[in-house]
This record gives structure tokens, sequence and C-alpha cells, in this order.
């Protein structure tokens, strides 16, 4: 397992030195004038020269991305070009926002989805056919029209949360669970049902299987077949779904969290990409390839752990 | 109910002053504190930094007021009147600038303001390459002549250097903590209210408490203050409809919303709309040269119609591009470019265009639907608006690069000569062909030196640009500012956000 372990984190790694430097190069090529665009349309030439080499644009591409790799090892992920702000200190306001956010929905989905696909799969009839129909629905529906429709009906009409966040560093739990319940419910919605439908799949072809069959003939019972049995080799396609999901569920974060104002991760992306605000953009893609990385290696330690032959492969 | 939140909020002051800083702490409820109530903006942005150096102008100037005490503040009709000083004195050659100084002032961190304050800011502000630093380009020195008093020596005359001290470059740090790092994060000003940085999350919300001992009580009138960034128009709209900000920037399609929820309007005309034509030398345009083929695109447009299709009609149709408010305007120059296609067409048959012409303008995204209008009206003389690439946030490096000839934007119509030097001069922003010819050179000469009477010799300037038809102004925008009953408004002359000054509780 150990030796498993080293090998996928030497890769994360690999992956994280690559994208690292396919994304700074690459906002170097689309730059532009930064320092212009940092002063303003008031600026003189002359302001903007001094702008360049206070922020080292006046140094070759491959010394400054050198620099940055430089800093990154030491901890230091440099401050916004446009806000001052380090942007460790960014991050580390902004990630637990949008983590208890996403994790509490992978979770609900995870549950949810593995209720209902089971059920689906088991009952079959009206039941199986609810939950086609709602995954159908579910998908068709994007995440930020669902948001919009719940700010409109709960938080304006009904005015049971509110419209936009109140998290701040001293909120206590009841900000946190009044902000993020309606974002978390949009995912939800979406989740679950995209969820539910790729269990049900692989519940009814592990039903499907000789094993099965064999268990029945030997007079097992079928809840112990389902859940001592079926569930457990279904599990790996229902990870690898919910897996994809949360990487799905970043993107869709983005705009969830600019409609409800949360400081999360979503609109420092946002705002940094749109005025290639170079330390910030790294510091957001180097936090979501990581993410992606150990939720990846996660799900693969849960397979493991889950069905032995995939630890040996 | 009111009794019982007053005295949680006070104990909350109290112990933010405790925790926060080393002064105020043992008057911590002192009587006469200012009326128990908080004032919540919802804003378009943060600052980039507190350094009040970085300030910038309108919506980015309102968040520093908060914090930063101003030289000379500005009234809601633009009028000037004292602040940090008491008074001020031209030179008869409008080349020294004399100001008297209070001597009653300290800030948050216990530093005292006086005239080596003063110089220390301004000195700074000339050398930290914020934003606005040409608004002290001006200056060659300040100059401490006694403890109240600093004398700001120009290089030239500067009819808006006084404007200028009402804005970014009046205000006032702590001579202390200018030149620190932590300044960029957390304020250090006179002003009436104090960061709380504990509550303060860097694009998400910035909260201030007022500052015990402020002194000027009738400029403190909330407890305490909230800047609310919300960058999505959307949720800026959802947070004033549920009352979770008082005020808020909206447009007119959103500001349906908000009056279907009772919220107020207070709405008021800073910028205008339409084509700058950049290359009026012909560089890259050549049928850009002629007068008559910019006079006959604007012509081309009938003004009234796009403003109701586009903007709902939130504004009023112009064929100038300085402001009602700036003492440039002129009513005659109103409707001077009314529509008539087919004078738009014998002028460019005059001008051997006959054939057509082609502009070129930046596709900005903020304004399609806009362009999207104005390609159909001018193919109907027989000019193909042809939208380019959009490059983004990058667009001030191409329009400073020369890449348009012209475009489609939305710009500030401020004092006659912030305007000049925006639009007009040699150094404008907006004449990146750096076009000028010696008679208008002349009069923008005139408004230079023109002291009292600059904003009438500035119409002047105004006529010639309209005449030349330098741009194509289309229409005069309203700001729609909305906010709730609980607070007063009063909207500031040249700015689409007021100032933090014109706020105060409906009761």
């Amino acid at each position: 397992m150990i030796p498993f372990i080293l090998k996928r984190l030497g890769s994360g790694v690999i992956v994280l030195v690559t994208v690292s430097a396919l994304t700074f190069f690459l906002l170097h090529a689309s730059s532009g004038s930064i320092a212009r665009n940092i002063l303003g349309d008031q600026a003189t030439p002359e302001q903007v020269a001094l702008k360049e080499a206070q922020l080292g644009l006046d140094q070759p591409v491959i010394v400054r991305y050198g620099t940055w790799i430089a800093d990154t090892l030491r901890g230091d992920l440099g401050s916004s070009w446009f806000t001052s702000e380090p942007v460790a200190a960014s991050l580390s306001t902004r990630i637990p926002v949008t983590m208890v956010m996403v994790f509490t929905a992978m979770i609900l989905i995870a549950i949810m989805a593995t209720l209902v696909g089971v059920a689906a799969a088991v009952k079959r009839g009206w039941v199986d056919r609810t939950v086609q129909v709602g995954a159908v629905i579910g998908d068709s529906i994007p995440g930020f029209v669902i948001g919009i429709f719940l700010v409109t009906a709960v938080a304006i009409q009904l005015q049971i949360f509110p419209a936009t966040s109140t998290i701040s560093p001293g909120a206590g739990a009841d900000a946190w669970v009044l902000s993020l319940t309606l974002p978390v419910v949009a995912l939800l919605i979406n989740g679950v049902t995209g969820g539910a439908q790729q269990i049900r799949s692989a519940v009814i072809k592990q039903l499907e299987r000789d094993y099965v069959r064999t268990l029945r003939s030997r007079g097992i019972g079928e809840k112990e077949i389902l859940f001592k049995h079926v569930l457990r080799s279904a599990a790996p396609a229902g990870l690898t779904v919910l897996s994809l999901q949360l990487v799905n569920m970043l993107g869709g974060v983005v705009i969830l969290e600019s409609i409800f104002a949360l400081p999360g991760m979503g609109p420092l992306a946002v705002t940094a990409t749109a005025q290639n605000d170079q330390p910030v953009v790294m510091g957001v893609v180097m936090y979501t390839v990581a993410v992606v990385i150990v939720v990846n290696l996660l799900v693969d330690l849960a397979n493991g752990w889950l069905n032995p032959k995939v630890r040996a492969s | 109910m009111a009794a019982t939140t007053a005295v949680a909020l006070s104990a909350a002051l109290a112990l933010t002053a405790c925790g926060g800083s080393s002064s105020g702490s043992a008057q911590g409820a002192a009587p006469g504190k200012p009326t128990v109530t908080s004032l919540t903006l919802g804003a378009l942005q943060d600052v980039t930094s507190w350094d009040p150096a970085q300030a910038g102008v309108g919506n980015a100037l309102q968040p520093y007021q908060i914090a930063y005490d101003s030289l000379l503040l500005r009234e809601p009709d633009g009028k000037l009147s004292p602040m940090l000083a008491t008074a001020w004195k031209y030179n008869d050659t409008k080349t020294v600038l004399t100001v008297d100084l209070r001597t009653d002032v300290t800030f948050s961190d216990g530093a005292k303001f006086d005239a080596e304050a003063a110089k220390a800011n301004i000195d700074h502000f000339k050398k930290a390459n914020g934003p606005q630093m040409s608004q002290l380009a001006s200056v060659s020195e300040a100059k401490v002549v006694d403890a109240d008093t600093v004398e700001l020596g120009l290089k030239a005359p500067d009819p808006a250097l006084e404007y200028y001290l009402s804005q970014a470059a009046g205000l006032m740090g702590s001579p202390k903590a200018l030149e620190t790092e932590a300044i960029k994060t957390e304020s250090v000003g006179s002003g009436p209210y104090v960061m709380d940085k504990a509550s303060t999350v860097k694009n998400s919300q910035a909260v201030f408490n007022a500052r015990e001992g402020y002194w000027n009580k009738d400029l403190q009138k909330f407890s305490k203050v909230s800047y609310k960034v919300l960058t999505d128009i959307t949720a800026r709209t959802n947070a004033l409809v549920s009352g979770q900000v008082d005020a808020a920037i909206l447009d007119p399609k959103t500001g349906k919303q908000a009056e279907g929820a009772r919220m107020k309007l207070e709405s008021n005309q800073v910028d205008w709309q339409g084509l700058i034509l950049f290359d009026r030398d012909g560089t890259k345009n050549p049928a850009l040269k002629d007068v008559r083929v910019r006079q006959a695109i604007n012509y081309a447009f009938d003004r009234k119609t796009i403003l109701d299709q586009v903007l709902l009609g939130q504004g009023t149709p112009t064929s100038q591009p300085f402001g009602k408010d700036s003492g440039a305007w002129l009513d005659e120059l109103e409707n001077r470019y009314p529509y008539d296609p087919a004078k738009a067409k014998a002028l460019l048959k005059e001008a051997g265009y006959e054939s057509g012409v082609v502009l070129d303008v930046p596709l900005v995204p903020a304004f399609e639907t806009q362009i999207n209008v104005l390609k159909q009206q001018l193919a109907d003389v027989g000019i193909s608006l042809n939208a380019v690439g959009w490059s983004g946030p990058s667009f001030p490096s191409d329009v400073a690069a020369q890449k348009y000839t012209s475009m489609y934007f939305s710009l500030f119509q401020g004092e006659p000569w912030v305007a000049i030097n925006q639009l007009a001069s040699t150094r404008a922003f907006y004449n990146p062909f750096k076009n000028t010819t010696p008679e208008l050179q002349a009069k923008i000469d005139a408004v230079q030196k023109g002291g009292g009477d600059s904003a009438k010799l500035a119409q002047e300037v105004n006529r010639y640009v309209v005449e030349e038809a330098w741009f194509a102004p289309l229409f005069r925008i309203n700001q729609m500012y909305y906010h709730n009953d609980k607070v007063n408004v009063t909207p500031q002359i040249q700015q689409a956000v007021p100032s933090i000054y014109n706020y105060s509780p409906a009761k």
C-alpha cells in the first residue's frame, strides 16, 4: 500500500510542476501591459515603467518563473498585484468556505445518491422510473439556475435564508449554516440525481452477475447479498462517479459563489483571471490541482480498501 | 427593543476598542456617542490597497472616505468646504497654494496631524505610483511654513488642484504608517471610522467602527459602517432587496426589481456614452481625418431611440462630451447633431466617401448591444462598423498603443480641467493619437490660466471638439443608486456613488 501511495504522490508532484509551468508561461504570454492595467487610464508612461520594475516584469519570464518556484518552496506565494493582499492569506480565508460547501454537498450526495440508486435498482418499477426521470431533469438544469431560483423563492420571497453570504472571519456556526444551505441544496439537486443514476446502473449490473445467483442458491438473504456483496462490488463505480462530480462541482461552485456572494475560491479565481493577477491565479491553480490530486488519491485508496483486486493491480 | 440593541452595540463597540487599539479604551461608552445605527454599503469592488495614495475616483474613492479625512470636503453640489484644511489661497500667479490646517486632529494610531504630516502625505502620494498620481503632477513641492500651514508650489497653474485635494490627492494617512506594508491591508487615517481588521476579508467585506473622540461629530453619523463587496449585479440586487445592504448601485434592468421592492432611487448623470473617434489625423483610418466624415457619423444616430431601446430611457440624448454640472456645458450644443441620415449621406458624398467608410471598434462586452444598434444605424448611411476583438483588462495598454482608431465607451464627465486632461489635451488618455491644433491648444491654455473663469473658458474647448466632431456622444446616462428607507442618501454631483458624508440615518 505504501509504495502505491508514494507512487501516486510522486506523479501528483509532476502534475503540479507541469501545470504550474504551463500556467505561468500562458499568463505571461497573455499579460499585455499589466502595469498599465493596474494603474488605470490616468497613468503616464513613466509610471507604467516604474510599476513594471516594481513587479519584476522587466526580467525574463524564465527568471521570474524560477523566482516563483523558489518562493513557493519557501511557502511564500507572493501578494496580489491588484489588492496587495498576500496570496496565502486570501487562500486561507477562502478555502474553508469552498471546502465546507463542497464536502458537505459531497457527503450528502454520497448518502442520498446511494439510497436512491439502490432503491431504484432493487425495487425497479415506478421508483426506478422516477429516478430516471429525475436524473434527466437534474442533469438538464444548470446549478446556477437552481441557485437563482432558490435565492428568489426562499431568500427574497420567504426570507428564510440570507440572499447573500453573512460569513465573516468571526462569524458563528449559524452564519455558516444560513449562508451555505441554499448553495449546498443547489449542488445537491444536480449531484444526487446524476449520482443515483450511476449507482443504480452499477448495482443492477452486479445483481445480474453469476455470483449473486450462486449466493441466492445457497439461501443467503437478499439483504446480506445486497449490503455485503453487491454494494461492495458496485462501490468503485460509485466512488469514481463521486470523484468526477467533485471536480465538476469545483466548476459549478464558482458561479454559485458569485450568485450568493460567498467569500470562497470562485470569485477570487474569476477576478484574478479576468485581471491577469498572476500571483493569485497561480495560487488558485495550485490549490485546485492539489485538491483534484488528493481526491483521486483518496478514491483510489478507498477502492483498494473495498476491493483487494484493485490493490493488486 | 431599540434600547437593547443600543446596549448590545455599545458593548460591542467598547469591546472592539479595548481589543483593537490602546487609545480610547478608557472612554468606551462616553456620553454623546454617535446615534446607534449601522450602515452597510453594497460595493462594486474592493480597494486595491488601504494606502490612501492608491485611492481612485468615484466609487473607488468612497471606501477611503470611511477611514481617511481629506484636506478639502466636496459638498454634494460640488462646492469645496474646509475639512482638515481650514482655508486655502493662491498667490497672484496661481503657482503657490497656501493651505491652513486644523491643529486638533490625530490619526487612529495616535500620530498628530500637522503641516509635517500633510507634507509627508503629499510627498508619499507623488512617489507611491498610485492610479491617481497625475492629480499632483502639477505640484513640484510641499513646504512646511509652520505647524499649521503648508505651501504647495506648482510647476504650472492647475485649475483642478483644489478639486483634487478633495479627492484621492487630499486623503491624509498617518505619517508613521504611510511607508509600511501594513497600511496596504489596514487603514490608518484620522477619519470618522476605524477599521475592524478582525471582521474584514479582502474582496468580501470591510468593517469599520465609529472612532471615539472624532473631531467632527457631524460627519460621523453611524456607529458602524460596513463595506460589502458584491461584484455580481444580481447578488448586489438580491442583497439590497432582501435588506442585507442599505444602498447599492444597480442598472436600469435590475433597478426595476429594486423599485418593485420599494427601494428609493437617487439618480444623477455622471458619464456619457458614445463613440470616441480617436484617429482625427487619419494616421490609420484616413477617412477619419475629414471633419465631414466625423460629422456624418454624428448625424447617423437616432439617439433617443437607442437610449429607449438599450437603457430603457434612463438618460438624456446629447451631442457634447462635457457634463451638465461642469460649467463647460452649452445648451446650444445639446442637439448639435440631430438624427439626419440624409445629411450624413450628403456629407460623406461631399468628402468623397460615397462608396463607404469602414470604422473599427473593439467589441467591449458591456456595450455589445449598443455596438450592434450603432452598426445598423451607421450601415443606413453607408458606414460599416466593424467590431474587432477585445482584449479584456489589457484595454488601457491597447488604447495607449493606438490599437483602436475609435471605440464605444462610457466616460466620466468631471470638472472641466479634469475632463480636458482625460479627453482633449495631448496628455489625455482618451486622445492616444495626441491630436491637437494651435487653435485648440490656445483654448486649453486659456482654461489652465483662467483661475476662477476656467470653467467658462472650457466652454470654448467643448464647442471646438463638438464642431470638429472629435466624438460622437449619444447620451448622458442616469446612474441608478438605490437605497432602503433606513437611510437618507444625497446624490453627489459627478459621482455615481455618493460620498460617505452624504448618508444619514432616516430617523
